[in-house]
């Protein structure tokens, strides 16, 4: 930083002698010039969560996820397709030999939920997620996304990383490796798992791959806090203070033997973070300073529904870590470890209609109320939020069953807050909802959309691993303008 | 074939790491480098080819190795590395007084030669073949019998077997007398929740299938082969006709325990638990009312005999005529001539019956098939039935034993009105043997309730409930002999043919395949109706060929990745287009064929790696060669690096003075177990000496992380690991800070320096430092660590060191 500053200072002040050819022949040297050239983090090893600037003035600085796992239908929740009510019961034309993930397909099915049209824009969403409805004129709907897999493992995979393979850097990491955080007592990332467990890939969703392990996402959830953050029974707070301070030294003079090693030198800066974290995740955690009016809200006080209130918590957490300046935040719903097939999340195969009257309650509420908490207390305005699912489901039934198979050829993905335009949808499936068909999208495009609302180019955010020039977006991806406000 | 690293095609990039992208590689996967024979290349100098070698790529580029590290240093890292545990002080004492010029050389041998060595580097292998000891997916059941796995790569690696012989008995070990070893083939995770759908059903086996495929491939070939399940490889040469092939290869192979030969030690204890129980129960006898004692004991779930004289008998048939629910189930019917079982179906033995019921662990074939439990039992297809057995000649017996379950974990669908008939042909049937004599079963009693003691005097009263403790504790060790040579190695049966299937999907069945090894490669001539054995066999002496390129190559750098953190091929488990180029393709070939000139022994590889001025070098930075090559990967320094997980528990549990360094055997449990039909696992809250083993032997679970070190990268066995990530993480920290695991640790390690050197604070802490960094003090460190210990108390001086960068990392 301070060399390119010296260099600029010195380029102004005594650039008239100068040539045009060395000018251009020192700003190359520093990648000012060629666009394509990678641009670096300058991360310092010891502060990995320091905040970093942007490659050119960002929209949004802070982003919350929710993912819904299981591949959430867009057919029962936010793409109206009349033409799918009118065949309803009839063969899909062209779908007659198709086989999908789990075989063949059936007849067209309309959803079992009624579309309505919602706020100013009459944006037409189903019964399933009304209070979701209600905000159409705040959001903006991308309706001909496409992935690269019908694979649930995989699709997280990819709708998180980039790649459908595991082992490659998740949105968070890449994000937190460039911009660091505004907020370096709390996680950079934080990846909040459902209440009912974990996404079908796990901690592949909120892995590093090979970026520097510090910018992995760190998960905990409202009800399942982190595991060994308290100071153990018996250690006075002093005490735990000055053994960690001896610690500390006894680290420092090990690496004066080994300057540079960045190892060393990020597992004393871990043991800080640690520190910090002690105060500054529970206090987070803390919900009962939230009041009453807030929790009913999300319907964290819904007793009869205990997993929409866990779910409900988990969003209020949600909100406070963007609150406090954590950069980027994960946010399921839906989960595999307590009931594969639909039981707990969206992979409705066989009946549809049973498992998503469960899962809509729990999504619908809390995550309405989280982007109109966010609105209200104007952090929408420097907050990104975005709902995604790891691809959609057919417009047609299963043969001998009532749910929908994988369907990753036309989905939908939607925005909201900072920087996006409000009540618009851009692309759209064919008539029932199968294909993508106008302005054909790919969740390269959607990585690319999100990076450069943040202020970074997604070609130039690259890292070098195993011989390549690595990005979120692989070689793909182009910015969609057309949904930026 | 390595031509094309002569030709300069090899691009390498300013920021100093050096591979060619593979999109600039060979087009045609033929001319790849990995699949062209393996040659001793031409080496000028050839003294020392590794430094030679290194050295060469390093001047290329500007650099030079470092100097040699320090002796402390140097025996300090080698017992790290190889064993996973620092040197003792007397270890370290030993080294540093021998100044012979071959003190190292000779230090190298010995630690080769220890019990600690296999314990280290087995886990790099269990991660490789993705060895777990529960089923994984949702029930995530235990394995118990898994262990037996685990142990025998211990012992192969400290025997150093012949690395050929090795990957031999991992593919067809049954058929070369080392049973154990097929254990790889069922080492990964299986579904055992089997469902109505027989679509789900097929799907589950050929997922069972992959699971084996793929482990052989990118184990011992580092060649991905997956992909070919659904189509032909998109980079390398494997068609899907060859995925299909090695399909056929292991299609005979299912996951579950086999029994091996038990020793004679073994057999002679059953006799005499026999014989013994038979004599309890007469001494017993007399304690059970008149009104019974002419009447057998009740059937029993796990073990029932029938005694009765000599007879002649070609066929002996169990007829059924109630059970206490369901239909009969029999795990195994024995039929006694003197000491031997003659009723096995491999003494020619026939089993016929009168209908079996259908499921994957119930078949007729397991009425006579030596195996016990549930899993390898016969149910009959209705509420009664028979079923016999035929010997190949008339044959004189005198005893049958039969039970429902010899494991002991089902008691339902138990015979309890039976007879047993024999004939000389099947005309004329002789009733030997039937429940009329047996006092009537009842439910959930054992045989405790058929006995009144308090009739008797005190002193004989008591003598029999010390009989009938001692009745109960036999019959249960009988079980647990008779289940003990039981091991979790997979069990065989002749395949049905193989089809190609369309798309992956086991409906779509196309063209039929024999079983073969992958075609661009070699053919192994088999039919589709050869002997399942063979067909094992013959791909493991493929793989295990001087002649195939890849098996030596692939191992040799899976040793240099785990020396020095990266391999020579960057990507250790994709030797195909698609996987890295080596930084130093001369010399791993040079490696490649001194492994196999020198009997596929894995520690010649390791003296001649831990001989070399390039492991010996100093590990310190030096700034303007970090520039060149921030990572090291060029090994201007031997690259330092955290410990793994397991090294970081038994370190800390070694210095702590409490390592517990039984070997083998069943393992330890790191979590307490919900033991629901799907398992739940949770963090242990007190450790006690069973688990300060060292943590190769906790039963491995998968999909679970261990508490406090599951988060320093430890795999969870779903998949081939070759290659460990190496994180720093605050919640590392956090658990190494203020763990119930760790605290303890600290409070032992306070103990035991102590008892080491009494109370005052300098001598703790020379004694500490040379613990946990084989190292002295320096003066400023004495005064600083004393001071801290007389203010904050020595438990946590020993917490701050065990959490030190110095005590986990690898100098």
């Amino acid at each position: 930083m301070n060399s390119f500053l010296n260099r600029r200072h010195f380029l102004k002040h005594s650039g008239k002698g100068l040539g045009g050819i060395a000018l251009t022949s020192l700003l190359a040297r520093d990648g000012l010039l060629a666009v394509d050239k990678p641009i670096r983090p300058n991360i310092e090893s010891t502060k990995p969560f320091s905040a970093r600037n942007p490659h050119f003035s960002p929209a949004a600085k802070n982003v919350v996820v929710i993912f819904c796992s299981g591949a959430c239908s867009h057919l029962d929740t936010f793409d109206y397709k009349p033409e799918l009510v009118k065949r309803h019961g009839q063969p899909m034309p062209g779908g007659e030999k198709l086989k999908t993930f789990q075989g063949e397909q059936g007849n067209l099915i309309k959803s079992p939920w009624a579309f309505k049209p919602r706020g100013q824009t009459g944006k037409m969403v189903s019964d399933l997620v009304p209070q979701l409805g209600e905000l159409a004129d705040e959001i903006c709907f991308i309706h001909s996304l496409t992935g690269k897999t019908n694979t649930h493992g995989p699709g997280e995979n990819f709708m998180s990383t980039g790649y459908t393979l595991d082992g490659f850097p998740s949105m968070g990491a890449w994000v937190t490796w460039a911009l660091g955080s505004e907020n370096e007592e709390l996680p950079a990332y934080v990846a909040i798992p459902d209440p009912r467990g974990t996404p079908q890939s796990s901690v592949n969703n909120w892995g590093p791959g090979f970026l520097p392990a510090a910018f992995q996402g760190t998960d905990f959830n409202a009800t399942k806090p982190l595991r060994n953050l308290i100071r153990p029974p018996g250690v006075s707070a002093k005490t735990d203070i000055a053994t960690r301070r001896f610690l500390q030294r006894l680290n420092e003079q090990h690496l004066e033997k080994f300057p540079g090693d960045t190892e060393l030198a990020a597992r004393i800066s871990s043991y800080e973070l640690a520190a910090r974290m002690q105060l500054s995740v529970p206090e987070v955690s803390d919900l009962s300073t939230e009041n009453s009016a807030t929790m009913k809200m999300y319907g964290a006080d819904d007793v009869s529904n205990p997993i929409k209130s866990s779910f409900a918590k988990n969003c209020i957490l949600a909100r406070r870590l963007l609150e406090k300046g954590v950069r980027f935040v994960q946010l399921f719903n839906g989960a595999y470890q307590t009931g594969g097939e639909g039981v707990s999340n969206w992979d409705g195969h066989k009946v549809l209609q049973e498992q998503y009257s469960k899962h809509g309650p729990v999504l619908d509420q809390p995550a309405a109320a989280l982007i109109r908490d966010l609105k209200q207390r104007g952090l929408l305005d420097d907050t990104l939020v975005v709902w995604c699912t790891e691809f959609g489901r057919m417009p047609t039934f299963q043969k001998g069953a009532s749910g929908r198979d994988h369907n990753p050829d036309g989905f939908t993905a939607w925005l909201a807050g900072a920087g996006v335009k409000r009540g618009y949808s851009y692309g759209s499936t064919d008539s029932f909802g199968w294909k993508a068909e106008q302005n054909i999208s790919s969740v390269y495009d959607l990585h690319a959309t999100i990076l450069h609302l943040l202020g970074l180019n997604h070609e130039r955010l690259t890292f070098y691993h195993n011989g390549f020039e690595r990005r979120l977006t692989d070689v793909h991806g182009n910015v969609i303008h057309d949904v930026l406000s | 074939m390595i031509s094309f690293w002569h030709s300069g095609l090899a691009i390498f990039f300013v920021a100093g790491v050096f591979s060619a992208p593979s999109l600039c590689q060979a087009s045609d996967s033929k001319d790849h480098w990995a699949f062209g024979p393996v040659k001793r290349p031409l080496i000028i100098g050839d003294l020392k080819p590794i430094d030679d070698l290194v050295e060469k790529k390093l001047r290329a580029n500007g650099l030079i190795h470092s100097q040699v590290a320090d002796r402390l240093t140097l025996v300090r890292r080698l017992y790290l590395v190889m064993h996973g545990l620092p040197p003792t002080p007397e270890q370290v004492e030993e080294f540093i007084n021998d100044s012979a010029p071959d003190a190292f050389t000779r230090l190298v041998e010995k630690v080769l030669a220890s019990q600690r060595y296999g314990e280290r580097w087995a886990s790099h292998w269990l991660d490789l073949v993705r060895f777990g000891e529960t089923t994984g997916f949702e029930t995530n059941r235990e394995r118990p019998n898994a262990w037996h796995y685990r142990d025998w790569v211990i012992d192969s690696l400290n025997f150093d077997k012949p690395y050929d012989q090795f990957i031999r008995e991992q593919l067809a070990g049954d058929a070369l007398g080392e049973g154990i070893g097929t254990g790889f083939l069922v080492a990964g995770p299986n579904d055992i929740v089997k469902g109505q759908d027989p679509k789900l059903g097929k799907m589950q086996r050929m997922n069972e299938l992959d699971d084996m495929i793929n482990a052989t491939g990118t184990t011992f070939l580092g060649l991905t082969t997956g992909c070919a399940r659904c189509h032909d490889h998109k980079f390398d040469p494997i068609s899907q006709k060859d995925y299909y092939s090695l399909q056929a290869i292991f299609a005979g192979v299912s996951h579950g325990d086999r029994p091996l030969e038990l020793s004679e030690t073994i057999k002679r204890e059953i006799e005499q638990s026999k014989a013994e129980i038979a004599r309890l129960k007469v001494s017993l006898s007399k304690f059970i009312p008149k009104s019974l004692e002419a009447l057998r004991e009740p059937v029993s779930s796990r073990y029932n005999v029938e005694n009765f004289q000599a007879q002649e008998a070609k066929i002996v048939r169990f007829n059924i005529e109630r059970t206490n629910s369901s239909q009969p189930c029999i795990d195994e019917l024995e039929i006694f001539s003197g000491k031997d079982n003659i009723a096995l179906a491999s003494l020619g033995a026939i089993a016929t019956s009168s209908g079996d019921y259908v499921h994957p662990f119930h078949k007729l074939e397991h009425i006579n098939d030596g195996l016990y439990g549930n899993s390898k039992s016969w149910i009959a297809a209705g509420a009664t039935g028979w079923v016999q057995i035929e010997f190949p000649k008339v044959k004189l017996i005198d005893r049958i034993e039969w039970a429902r379950d010899r494991e002991g974990q089902f008691n339902d669908r138990l015979a309890v009105k039976y007879r047993i008939e024999v004939a000389l042909d099947s005309s004329k049937w002789i009733q030997l043997a039937s429940s009329s004599d047996r006092k009537s079963y009842q439910k959930n009693k054992t045989g405790k309730e058929l006995y009144e003691f308090l009739k008797f005097p005190q002193n004989q009263a008591k003598q029999g409930q010390k009989m009938l403790l001692r009745l109960e504790e036999i019959e249960k060790r009988l079980v647990a002999l008779q289940n003990q040579n039981k091991v979790y190695a997979g069990s065989f049966t002749q395949p049905e043919a193989t089809y190609l299937l369309y798309r992956g999907d086991p409906d779509a069945k196309r063209d039929q395949v024999s079983p073969d090894a992958i075609s661009a490669f070699t053919s192994l001539e088999l039919t589709s109706s050869e002997p399942e054995q063979h067909r094992r066999l013959a791909l493991a002496d493929w793989i295990a060929s001087p002649d195939n390129p890849l098996t030596a190559r692939v191992l040799v750098n899976r040793l240099w990745q785990f020396h020095f953190g990266d391999g020579i091929v960057g990507t250790p488990s994709d030797f195909g287009v698609n996987g890295m180029s080596p930084t130093h393709p001369q010399l791993l070939d040079w490696l490649a064929v001194e492994f196999m000139e020198n009997d596929w022994s894995i520690k010649h590889i390791h003296r001649l790696i831990l001989n070399s001025k390039t492991w010996q070098q100093s590990s310190r930075p030096k700034l303007d060669a970090m520039k060149l090559d921030a990572t090291s990967r060029l090994l201007w320094r031997y690259p330092t690096r955290r410990l793994a997980a397991e090294s970081i528990r038994d370190s800390v549990v070694m210095v702590s003075g409490l390592l517990n360094l039984k070997s083998g055997g069943p393992g330890f449990n790191g979590f307490q177990v919900q033991m629901e039909n799907v398992r739940h696992f949770f963090p242990k809250k007190s450790y006690g000496f069973p688990d300060w083993r060292r943590m190769i032997y906790m039963t491995k679970v998968r999909q679970e992380q261990e508490s406090v070190f599951g988060v320093f990268d430890c795999p969870d066995a779903s998949q081939s690991v070759p290659k460990r990530s190496r994180s720093t993480t605050p919640l590392q920290a956090l658990n190494l800070l203020n763990s119930t695991f760790l605290m303890q640790q600290a409070d032992l390690f306070s103990d035991r320096l102590k008892k080491d050197v009494g109370s005052n604070p300098v001598d703790q802490v020379n004694r500490a430092f040379s613990l946990c960094f084989n190292r002295f003090p320096t003066p400023a460190e004495v005064q600083n660590a004393s001071l801290f210990i007389e203010s904050e108390g020595l438990s946590q001086f020993a917490r701050a060191l065990l959490n030190t960068n110095e005590f986990v990392f690898i100098p």
